[in-house]
């Protein structure tokens, strides 16, 4: 995965598609996109509901024209081409199975289309079948099975076809939390055993970072940023990326002095914070970042080492393995750490109680403030 | 427990007693009395002898009664001509209906419940006014003679009305709405997703119609077909005012044989004969056609 122009199966270039809104405004659901999706990759566009994500997916599926801009398969334009001609699948959101048609003949659908011998239909889709563990339901119709196995069902119906890339539009949207859990192991996995690239639309963070090899987060009708989860997650590009993926603490400031590679960012609410960055001059404007559990929580406000901040705790959150700490700093702004759970109450930690939060200006993330 | 099966009996009952009253003495009961007719002898200045008699059916079928009555081949012959009128009315209803379903099912908000609105909107006009107005276009001084004459296509009238062709006109015009409304109803419930989940599985737009759209909406097609093939076959005011004395159908044999040559067992048998047909024909149209489709619709 070196030589990554070579690498890539689908390019999305500059491509652009505007809606009219019956108001009689110009909505543009994708503007300017660029997207590269690697052969054998897992990758998520991750993004509120009415980002543009599901129209990007819908125009690689061929059910959308783009107004501008092209998609390239293997570097050839699928400008023109049909969405029967595509070489992709698409996993639907409400799974689209046949309702006349029993399990086996959904699965098989693809293949009958293409009129392949009847032996070996058979066999892909019992192969394909049992890929999804649902080896015996053939004879059963959609509306006998569960959320679950339906959705197994489309999976195989897709990957019957052996795609070039899988789309999968919020599969996992309609199931319940535990086998969503579950569901998103298991779609990673199935991606590994097949060695097909998947394309996955997503809207919850925690499935993105759950699953993906790469996520590609969109707001607005454009890509934010495209990274590994642990990049985008620890080095958000800006300020919605950092508050649309997890918890985080953001301050928007201006850098007031540089000491080696030590920044001292002065908050717009006249706070002094501490960053290790190389990226920024003096006087630059930027968001200060820090996520809750990179925030240790004094209570007994010794003056440590780390640089501290005083804050005053309004409420606690008890969420399970962590104790949510919501606090303000000085100057009001709001700010949340988390105290991992332990069943004797900490001594001192109570609404109202003063606090000194010790953060490492080494996690600390800078980005550029946007304008 | 016994108390809730009970009073939820009671409440079936309460509510089913009704329609059982209404079909059964509005429906059931004159059907009977037909049936108990037909097999009785035609009384001479009309009315009924109350004898067995079996040659009302004789006479159609070819088993007449030596000298009283002859076998007439035009009884099947009429018969014949309106299964094949009833056939005609029911393919051009479907090919004009199944399009215009989907066309209006792609309508939204109040575009779609104005074009609803127009399709049932003649029924709110007189049958008999809406036939004669058909009478106004197509008879040879008639308006659309006038506008072939006037365009030059033709030079003499046409000679429409009265024909085969005016009275399949008639009934296709007052049938529409009957084949539209269930052929509307399926496609709006056909799921838009599942033409496109068939089109990325690589089906050709027709492979997705022949696959998807009619397994899926045939519940519609064979239910409009049924609703419009009925009343076509039987129908007496269309053939009387449009295809006068030259296209007779079934329907108005049974209106001569009750009112004019006033032989009501022989109205009867003719009738009986109508209802087996129809009866016949839609058992095996159901079950030929429908046997996949209906069962894909209900569960759909």
């Amino acid at each position: 995965m070196s030589d990554q122009t070579h690498a890539n199966l689908l390019e999305i270039g500059a491509a652009v598609r505007t809606f009219r809104t019956p108001e009689g405004g110009i909505v543009a659901a994708l503007d300017e996109v660029g997207l590269a999706v690697r052969a054998n990759e897992f990758l998520t566009l991750l993004g509120p509901s009415g980002c543009g994500k599901t129209t990007l997916l819908r125009a690689i599926a061929g059910f959308e024209d783009l107004d501008r801009g092209d998609i390239r398969l293997d570097g050839v334009s699928l400008a023109g081409v049909p969405a029967y001609r595509r070489p992709f699948n698409t996993v639907f959101q409400s799974y689209a199975l046949f309702p006349h048609l029993n399990v086996a003949d959904n699965v098989g659908y693809g293949l009958d289309v293409k009129q392949l011998a009847r032996h070996e239909r058979d066999a892909r889709v019992a192969a394909a079948l049992t890929l999804v563990g649902l080896e015996g339901y053939g004879r059963r119709k959609p509306k006998q099975l569960s959320g679950g196995q339906q959705q197994r069902v489309a999976l195989a119906r897709a990957l019957v076809n052996r795609p070039r890339l899988l789309l999968l539009d919020e599969p996992l949207s309609a199931l319940d939390r535990n086998l969503r859990q579950a569901m998103q192991i298991e779609l990673k996995n199935l991606q590994h055993e097949v060695g097909i690239s998947f394309l996955v639309v997503t809207h919850d963070q925690e499935e993105a970072l759950v699953m993906s090899d790469r996520i590609a987060v969109m707001n607005g009708g454009r890509i934010q940023q495209v990274g590994t989860p642990g990049e985008v997650y620890d080095t958000p590009a800006n300020r919605f990326v950092a508050g649309f993926i997890g918890v985080s603490n953001v301050y928007a400031g201006t850098i007031d002095r540089r000491d080696g590679s030590l920044c001292i960012v002065r908050t717009d609410g006249g706070i002094e914070l501490w960053a290790r960055s190389a990226a920024f001059a003096a006087g630059a404007r930027v968001d200060f970042m820090i996520r809750p559990e990179q925030i240790r929580v004094d209570v007994a406000r010794t003056a440590a080492q780390a640089p501290g901040l005083e804050a005053t705790v309004e409420r606690l959150v008890f969420v399970g393995a962590d104790l949510q700490v919501h606090a303000r700093l000085a100057d009001g702004s709001p700010v949340q750490a988390l105290v991992r759970h332990r069943r004797t109450p900490v001594e001192g930690l109570a609404p109202g109680s003063a606090v000194r939060l010790e953060y490492d200006p080494e996690v600390v993330h800078l980005m550029a403030a946007q304008p | 427990m016994t108390t809730l099966a009970g009073s939820r009996r009671l409440r079936l009952a309460a509510l089913l007693t009704p329609v059982t009253l209404l079909l059964g003495s509005c429906f059931l009961v004159p059907l009977g009395i037909m049936a108990l007719y037909s097999f009785l002898t035609p009384g001479l200045y009309g009315g009924v002898e109350w004898n067995f008699y079996p040659y009302n059916y004789g006479r159609v079928l070819g088993a007449p009664l030596g000298d009283v009555e002859d076998f007439d081949p035009v009884y099947i012959e009429i018969l014949l001509r309106s299964l094949r009128l009833a056939g005609t009315v029911v393919v051009l209803t479907l090919a004009v209906c199944y399009p215009a379903a989907f066309w209006v099912s792609r309508f939204h908000g109040e575009r779609k419940s104005f074009v609803l609105f127009l399709v049932t909107l003649p029924f709110f006009a007189s049958l008999i006014i809406r036939v004669y107005a058909w009478m106004l276009i197509l008879r040879p001084t008639g308006f659309l003679n006038l506008v072939l004459e006037s365009a030059g296509v033709i030079d003499a009238p046409l000679q429409i009305i009265f024909t085969e062709v005016s009275v399949v006109a008639g009934l296709v015009y007052i049938l529409l709405p009957f084949m539209f409304l269930p052929i509307y109803a399926s496609v709006e419930k056909l799921d838009p997703a599942l033409v496109q989940a068939s089109e990325d599985l690589g089906a050709t737009p027709w492979q997705t119609f022949r696959r998807v759209v009619l397994p899926l909406t045939l519940p519609g097609v064979i239910g409009g077909s049924l609703i419009v093939f009925i009343p076509a076959f039987g129908n007496f005011v269309v053939p009387a005012l449009l295809g006068g004395a030259k296209v007779m159908l079934v329907g108005n044999i049974i209106e001569q044989q009750f009112l004019a040559a006033r032989n009501w067992p022989f109205g009867a048998a003719l009738a009986m004969l109508i209802l087996g047909t129809v009866l016949v024909l839609m058992l095996i149209y159901v079950l030929r056609i429908g046997r996949g489709g209906v069962a894909a619709g209900a569960k759909a």
